[in-house]
């Protein structure tokens, strides 16, 4: 039994890994998941529109979501397909103002092709957020809005990953190749990938964490991602979870990055804050910042250990200010 | 008896013409380079071919090209302390300029019409206030000094007998870059005439804290000019405007969907013959275009992308830090070439 779980351990960590394993083992599973779950959840609204009995999906389909929403290149940033899926933050309420006019508007716009073509911070997650846990009592009834909503939601992930599936999966894992001109040299597809570790940790560090923190005289809990669902604390530690996960398929040999991210983890695990309602309380407030250390410690490693590691860096200009 | 063969070649030797940019190979574009720890600056055809790297002393940022004789002042990163002058013809630094007490170099730099004088962008150091330094362009002496009409100028272009500025309204640390006056800076746009008087001006009501950083000049002497956002990151905001002198400032605002894939950061701008203007953002990866009364017309991705410049009658070069050098081609990002160095910031068209 000893000897068979040490087998299964050694076949754990793969002895290869890079960015072709990073596309087989991380990004297409994470966008195939996030497909199923969209349609799972667009099939649940056309049963039910109940908060109660949607939820769960709803919270699927999220969860899907923050197992991808690092990756910021590719299918999922044409045509603003990853604000569509997610818009936020939204500082200005745009997204809430433009959903009620849908919601008491004419219902032709909430034919796919129309709905398609709102704006994009009225669609996704979290408009969607709005209509199971609304603050207040809806002016309208919000089932074909729901509908709509995510049914434009599962059309996206279906194309998302349909386009990664039949062309740019192949794009990038033949990276260097003659004739690939989105990727000129193998160096360059690590690269796009490290770039979406350093902008993801950043944008966990200082949005996601950040604009709920504020600073310490002025904290704002109301800016916390997902408040009427719960999920705050969750997505962080999601969003944690699938950039450690993305770092195990490209190289088998980055144990301080893997240890930092472990960290940050049992930190986000243990929180027991999960809208971030604790900035506002300074001993609670020291439990959200040392998490957001944490983060910013992982950034640091990256960049020490993964970056040399991986041959790769910040962007040359993208690190400089003008 | 002078023979007839030495009468010609007295001739000829005192008929020497002044060597010009085709004694350098007549590259359409310079751009400065890191390579390894070194940096060079390069001349550049419009296939992507670089025809010299000559090198600079420290990392450069723009350049300003002679109009006639084969020369450039690579200016060095701000807070600038030097600049130096290469004769690309052969390679020789000709002379390095160094900014008078209590002056910095602000990274640009543009020549006269007839290549006489050579003004640069500069800062009051310690108050971040801005000067356009002139320089005698044969000598490289300093001459004199006016005002830029606000904060922390960046880029300068001529326009005709003008002189349009940038003054991106961050006062910054003089020692370490340190931004110090988010919070009410107020960037602007500056025509100074040919005296150094102030011509025209121009600001954003309301969006006070959006850079105005760099210039391209249309066809018929609009200006487009792009800026770095420093509120809000959510928010979005128009990156690139244009502007007649004269006139209040047009704000140009890419598709919803699309804006905030600049991450609020335009990094270069480039206006084309067809009347196509690009901005570059190495922060979100992506070009995004502009046809010529700012509407919002397409978005390009390629990592680190930054230089940008005009090619040919209706195209781009592109520049960026993994060393690929891109045109567009049918709508599409196509490269040109890649050199084993990471360019840098911006490209000068010749």
């Amino acid at each position: 039994m000893r000897a068979l779980i040490l087998v299964l351990l050694a076949l754990a960590t793969p002895a290869r890994a890079d960015f072709p394993q990073t596309v087989q083992d991380h990004i297409l599973p994470g966008y195939a998941a996030f497909d199923v779950a969209t349609r799972a959840l667009a099939d649940k609204a056309s049963e039910t529109c109940l908060p109660d009995e949607l939820a769960p999906a709803y919270h699927a389909a999220y969860d899907a979501w923050m197992a991808v929403q690092h990756l910021r290149f590719g299918p999922v940033e044409t045509d603003g397909r990853a604000l569509a899926i997610l818009y936020w933050p939204d500082p200005k309420a745009l997204g809430a103002k433009a959903q009620m006019a849908l919601l008491t508007g004419d219902p032709a716009k909430l034919t796919p092709e129309a709905f398609a073509e709102q704006s994009v911070a009225a669609r996704g997650l979290l408009s969607l957020e709005r209509l199971l846990f609304p603050a207040e009592t809806l002016p309208a009834d919000p089932c074909p809005l729901i509908r709509a909503t995510t049914a434009d939601l599962a059309r996206i992930a279906a194309q998302v990953h349909a386009d990664w599936q039949d062309g740019f999966a192949q794009t990038l894992a033949t990276a260097g190749d003659a004739g690939n001109a989105t990727y000129l040299t193998r160096p360059e597809a690590r690269q796009a990938l490290f770039t979406q570790l350093a902008t993801g940790l950043e944008f966990l560090h200082d949005s996601r964490l950040g604009r709920p923190l504020g600073s310490f005289g002025t904290p704002h809990p109301d800016r916390a991602e997902a408040r009427a669902s719960g999920r705050s604390q969750q997505n962080v530690l999601l969003g944690l979870q699938a950039m450690r996960q993305m770092v195990e398929t490209l190289t088998p040999d980055a144990p301080e990055t893997l240890a930092a991210f472990d960290r940050a983890i049992g930190l986000a695990k243990t929180l027991d804050d999960p809208v971030f309602a604790g900035v506002a309380v300074p001993r609670d407030r020291l439990k959200v910042e040392i998490l957001q250390q944490a983060v910013a410690q992982i950034r640091e490693v990256i960049l020490s250990e993964l970056a040399p590691e991986m041959d790769v860096g910040i962007g040359f200009n993208a690190a400089d200010g003008d | 008896m002078t023979s007839r063969r030495s009468f010609l070649a007295g001739l000829a030797a005192v008929a020497i013409p002044c060597p010009t940019w085709a004694d350098a190979g007549n590259p359409a574009y310079l751009a400065a380079a890191k390579q390894g720890e070194t940096y060079a600056l390069h001349g550049l055809t419009e296939t992507g071919e670089s025809l010299f790297s000559l090198p600079i002393p420290s990392r450069g940022h723009a350049t300003a090209a002679h109009p006639n004789r084969p020369l450039a002042v690579a200016f060095a990163r701000r807070p600038g302390r030097f600049a130096v002058v290469i004769d690309c013809a052969n390679g020789v630094e000709l002379a390095r300029l160094i900014p008078p007490q209590g002056r910095q170099f602000n990274g640009h730099g543009v020549f006269s019409a007839d290549g006489s004088i050579l003004y640069t962008s500069e800062v009051v150091a310690e108050t971040s206030e801005g000067r356009v330094g002139r320089w005698d362009a044969t000598t490289f002496v300093r001459i004199d000094e006016w005002a830029s009409g606000g904060i922390g100028p960046h880029d300068i272009k001529r326009l005709g007998t003008t002189l349009v500025i940038a003054n991106g309204g961050i006062a910054t640390d003089p020692r370490d870059r340190t931004k110090l006056n988010i919070p009410t800076m107020r960037p602007n746009l500056t025509q100074l005439s040919d005296t150094g008087a102030i011509l025209a001006q121009a600001d954003l009501p309301g969006l006070s804290q959006n850079s105005i950083r760099h210039l391209a000049l249309g066809a018929d002497g609009q200006i487009a000019f792009a800026m770095q956002w420093e509120g809000d990151p959510a928010e979005t905001v128009p990156l690139l405007g244009l502007w007649r002198p004269g006139s209040a400032p047009r704000l140009c605002e890419a598709a919803e969907s699309e804006a905030l894939r600049m991450k609020g950061y335009a990094g270069s701008i480039a206006w084309n013959a067809a009347g196509q203007i690009a901005v570059t953002s190495p922060k979100g990866g992506v070009a995004m275009l502009f046809d010529e009364d700012g509407q919002f017309l397409a978005t390009h991705a390629r990592g680190d992308i930054c230089g940008a410049a005009p090619l040919g009658a209706a195209g781009f070069l592109f520049s960026d830090g993994s060393g690929g050098l891109m045109t567009l081609v049918a709508g599409s990002l196509v490269p040109l070439n890649r050199l084993a160095l990471h360019w840098d910031n911006h490209i000068v068209s010749l």
